[in-house]
C-alpha cells in the first residue's frame, strides 16, 4: 500500500492507558527495524499581504517561516508504536513596530504519543505536544501549553481510508476542533489525500516524481509577551492569548530523491491569515498573497 | 474438545521424510546456516517422533495465537495476527487460523490446489495448473487482451523493458527476449505468447532443479533472488521453521541438499497487485504427517510489484462437540521492495490491510469448500 497518513494525530505514554504489553519475546526484529524515525524540515516565504484590523490598516505584512520536527517511534508490541520527539516552528512577520501584531510567533515543543491498532480496520493516534507557544519574549510558565491531537483511521481497503480527528487546546477560542479526512486512490496515478492539515490531490508522474494540488491549514494558539501590549499602547494585550489561522492553496512537486528522502516544493496563494486576540475582540486579517514553500522529509 | 482419529497416510503423491543429516550439514554455508539446519533437524526429529494430543495446544506452541476458542472457530470465526517486524527489510508476515467443515485430508487437498480466480473480489484474473513436465499448452489460457487497466500496465511495462532497466522482475536475458518479442509484434496476443515462453523456461528450470535454480531478477539495478528472499523470511521465524522442518527440507526451500523429495502441484496465475497486472509461478507442496498435514505454497517467480510470497499451512482433524472438521493454521510471508520504505504507522496499516485481504481470501475459500460439500451431498 502506498499510503500517506502523515496527519492523523497524536499521544500519552502507553502505561497511562494500561495498553496490553506483549511478552518480551514478542519482537524478534533487531532494534534498528523496530524503531522508525521521522525528520521533517520546511522553509517558506509569504509575500506582503495587506493586513487590517482594529479599525485600521497596518500595511503590507510579509512572512518567513521555518519548522523542524523529529520523531522516534519504537514498536513495543505488535499493536503499539510509541512516539517521542521534538518540534520547532517559527513565523516572522514584517509588521511595523507600532502594530499590535507580534513580529514573531514561535513554538518549541515535545511530542509524546502513541499509535495503536484498535481492530483489524481501526488505527488510533494520540499525540500530546507540550511546549512553549509564544512570541518568545519574557518566556515564562504562562507560555507553556499542551495541545492534544487525537485521530482514528478506518482502513476500508488498500485504496480507501477514512480519518476522523480532533484537536484539543484549552487555551484556544475553539477548544476542540474536529476534522474528517479521506485518502482515496481512485485511479492508477491519482490519489485524493484529503487529510488535514495538508489535504492534497496527488498525481504520480513517475515512480519518483509526484505533482500535487495542495491546501494547507495552520491553526495554533500563542500567548503574547508580558509587555507586548505596553509596547503598542494597549496594556490589555499584555500576555494575551492569540489564535493564529492561515489557509493556503498551491501547486507543488514531490521528488523522492532517495528511498527514504522526499523533497517537496510548492507555490500558490495564501488565501487568508488571521491574528485573533479573542479575549480582547481584536482581529487582524490579511488579504491573499503569494507564497513559496520547500520541505524535506526523511523516513528511516 | 476432542480430537478426531488421525488419518494415516494421507495423499499418496507425497513421499515420506528421508533426511540425511550429514549431507544437510555439509551443504550448510556458514555458521548461521549450520545452526538453522541443526534447528530444522531437531525440529524434524521432535515433530516426527511425537504426536501432540491436542491440535489447539500444538498450534499455540509455534504460532502467534495464545488464546484459541475452537467453538468460535467451528462457527466460522477467522483468527488473525499481524506478524512482528522482521529484520528482513522487504518482508511482512501474518498468521490466520480457521476451521473448515471437511476432513483434514480433504481440506489439505483443497488448500493445495485451490483456484481463486472465480472470486472477483480477490483480483485473480487467471489461474491454471501446470503439468509435469510443463508444456506450452499449459499457458494456452494466458491472454493479456483486455481493457483492464492492470493488464494495460503489464503490457506497457513489457514494451518498455530493456536489458538495463525495467520495472518488471526479469533477468537481463529475459528482458532482452521480451523486448525483442514485443517489438516484433506489439499485439497483446503476441505479447501474451512472449510471456508464455518466458514463464515456460522458468517452470522447466524449476521442475528440473527446484529452488536452487530459480533465476534472479536483474533489471531493477540490483540482483534480487526470490529464492533467497523466501529463505530469509522463513529463517527469521524459528518457531515456524522448527514446526515445518519436514516440509521445508523435503520441498527444498531450506537446505539445498539433498534434492527435493516432494512433487508439488505446479501452477501459474495472473493477478492484480497494487493495480498492476502481475504474473506468478507457484508450487504447492503437501506433506501428510502422522496427525496432521503440512502445505507450502511458494511463488518462485513474480513478474513485478512484489518479489515473492510463501504460505505455510498446517491442518489437523478437530472435533468440537458434535461438529468435526479441519483446523487450519496459515502463515503468510510477502517480500516487496516498497516494504523497505514502509515504517511506523504506515507499516501498522500495511499489516492490517494485509490481514483484511487474507481474511477475504479465506472466506472465499471457505465458501468454495462449503459449496462443494453441499453439491456432493
Amino acid at each position: 500500500m502506498r499510503s500517506k497518513k502523515s496527519s492523523y494525530l497524536a499521544l500519552w505514554p502507553a502505561v497511562l492507558f494500561g495498553l496490553p504489553l506483549g511478552p518480551p519475546n514478542a519482537f524478534s526484529a533487531s532494534p534498528a527495524r523496530s524503531i522508525a524515525q521521522e525528520v521533517d524540515a520546511g522553509f517558506g516565504y509569504v509575500g506582503g499581504a495587506t493586513t487590517r484590523g482594529g479599525g485600521g490598516n497596518i500595511g503590507s505584512v510579509d512572512e518567513w517561516n521555518a519548522d523542524l520536527k523529529y520523531v522516534l517511534s519504537p514498536q513495543i508490541t505488535p499493536n503499539v508504536l510509541l512516539r517521542f520527539g521534538a518540534e520547532w516552528q517559527r513565523s516572522t512577520f514584517g509588521v511595523p513596530d507600532w502594530a499590535p501584531v507580534p513580529s514573531v510567533l514561535q513554538q518549541a515543543n515535545a511530542i509524546i504519543g502513541f499509535d495503536y491498532q484498535l481492530t483489524d480496520q481501526w488505527l488510533l493516534r494520540a499525540e500530546l505536544r507540550p511546549g512553549i507557544y509564544s512570541d518568545f519574549k519574557d518566556v515564562s510558565w504562562r507560555d507553556v501549553n499542551a495541545p492534544l491531537l487525537v485521530g482514528v483511521a478506518y482502513l476500508a481497503n488498500a485504496d480507501l481510508q477514512w480519518f476522523f480527528g480532533v484537536r484539543v487546546d484549552g487555551r484556544s477560542h475553539y477548544p476542540a476542533l474536529p476534522a474528517v479526512g479521506i485518502r482515496w486512490r481512485f485511479a492508477d496515478d491519482w490519489t485524493l489525500n484529503l487529510v488535514l492539515p495538508k489535504p492534497r490531490l496527488e498525481h504520480d508522474l513517475n515512480e519518483r516524481l509526484k505533482a500535487y494540488l495542495s491546501a494547507a491549514i495552520e491553526v495554533d494558539t500563542f500567548r503574547a509577551g508580558d509587555h507586548f501590549g505596553d509596547d503598542q499602547g494597549r496594556s490589555d494585550l499584555n500576555h494575551a492569548m492569540l489564535d493564529y489561522f492561515a489557509a493556503r492553496v498551491g501547486l507543488g512537486l514531490s521528488w523522492r530523491i532517495r528511498p527514504s528522502v522526499n523533497v517537496e516544493a510548492d507555490a500558490g496563494y495564501m488565501l487568508h491569515r488571521r491574528f485573533n486576540f479573542f479575549d480582547q475582540h481584536l482581529i487582524f486579517r490579511s488579504e491573499p498573497a503569494p507564497y513559496v514553500q520547500v520541505a524535506c522529509h526523511f523516513r528511516f | 474438545m476432542s480430537i478426531a482419529k488421525p488419518r494415516p497416510g494421507g495423499t499418496s503423491s507425497c513421499t515420506q521424510p528421508r533426511v540425511q543429516q550429514t549431507q544437510l550439514l555439509l551443504a550448510a554455508r556458514g555458521q548461521a546456516s549450520k545452526f538453522l539446519l541443526l534447528s530444522l533437524l531437531v525440529g524434524y526429529a521432535a515433530t516426527a517422533g511425537f504426536a501432540l494430543p491436542n491440535p489447539v495446544e500444538s498450534l499455540k506452541r509455534f504460532s502467534a495465537f495464545r488464546s484459541v476458542d475452537s467453538a468460535r472457530l467451528v462457527d466460522g470465526e477467522i483468527l488473525g495476527e499481524r506478524g512482528s517486524l522482521m529484520d528482513f527489510p522487504q518482508g511482512i508476515t501474518a498468521q490466520t487460523c480457521f476451521v473448515l467443515p471437511v476432513t483434514a485430508a480433504e481440506a489439505a487437498q483443497r488448500l493445495q490446489t485451490w483456484d481463486p480466480s472465480p472470486h472477483e473480489a480477490l483480483n485473480v484474473l487467471a489461474f491454471s495448473p501446470i503439468g509435469l513436465p510443463c508444456q506450452g499448452a499449459d499457458f494456452a489460457s494466458l491472454d493479456l487482451r483486455s481493457s483492464n487497466h492492470a493488464l494495460r500496465w503489464l503490457l506497457d511495462k513489457s514494451f518498455a523493458a530493456t536489458t538495463g532497466k525495467s520495472e518488471l522482475n526479469l533477468t537481463r536475458d529475459e528482458a532482452r527476449q521480451l523486448a525483442d518479442c514485443a517489438k516484433g509484434n506489439p499485439a497483446p496476443q503476441a505479447v501474451s505468447a512472449c510471456w508464455a515462453k518466458l514463464l515456460l523456461q522458468r517452470v522447466a528450470l524449476f521442475q528440473r532443479q527446484g529452488f536452487a535454480a530459480v533465476p534472479p531478477y536483474e533489471t531493477s539495478g540490483k540482483t534480487i533472488s526470490p529464492a533467497d528472499q523466501l529463505q530469509a523470511m522463513l529463517r527469521e521465524k524459528t518457531a515456524m521453521t522448527h514446526e515445518f522442518a519436514p516440509l521445508l527440507m523435503q520441498s527444498g526451500v531450506l537446505g539445498r541438499e539433498p534434492a527435493p523429495t516432494l512433487t508439488p502441484f505446479y501452477y501459474w496465475g495472473l493477478c492484480e497487485a497494487n493495480r498492476h497486472g502481475t504474473l506468478y509461478l507457484g508450487a504447492a507442496y503437501l506433506l501428510p504427517l502422522d496427525d496432521r498435514y503440512q502445505i507450502l505454497k511458494a511463488q518462485y517467480y513474480v513478474s513485478g510489484t512484489y518479489y515473492t510470497s510463501v504460505t505455510l499451512f498446517q491442518v489437523w482433524p478437530i472435533q468440537v462437540g458434535e461438529k468435526s472438521g479441519a483446523l487450519v493454521w496459515r502463515g503468510d510471508f510477502y517480500a516487496a521492495p516498497s516494504l523497505a520504505l514502509t515504517r511506523g504507522i504506515d507499516r501498522l496499516a500495511t499489516g492490517a490491510i494485509m490481514l483484511q485481504e487474507l481474511k477475504k481470501a479465506i472466506r472465499c475459500f471457505q465458501a468454495d469448500v462449503i459449496a462443494k460439500r453441499l453439491t456432493r451431498n
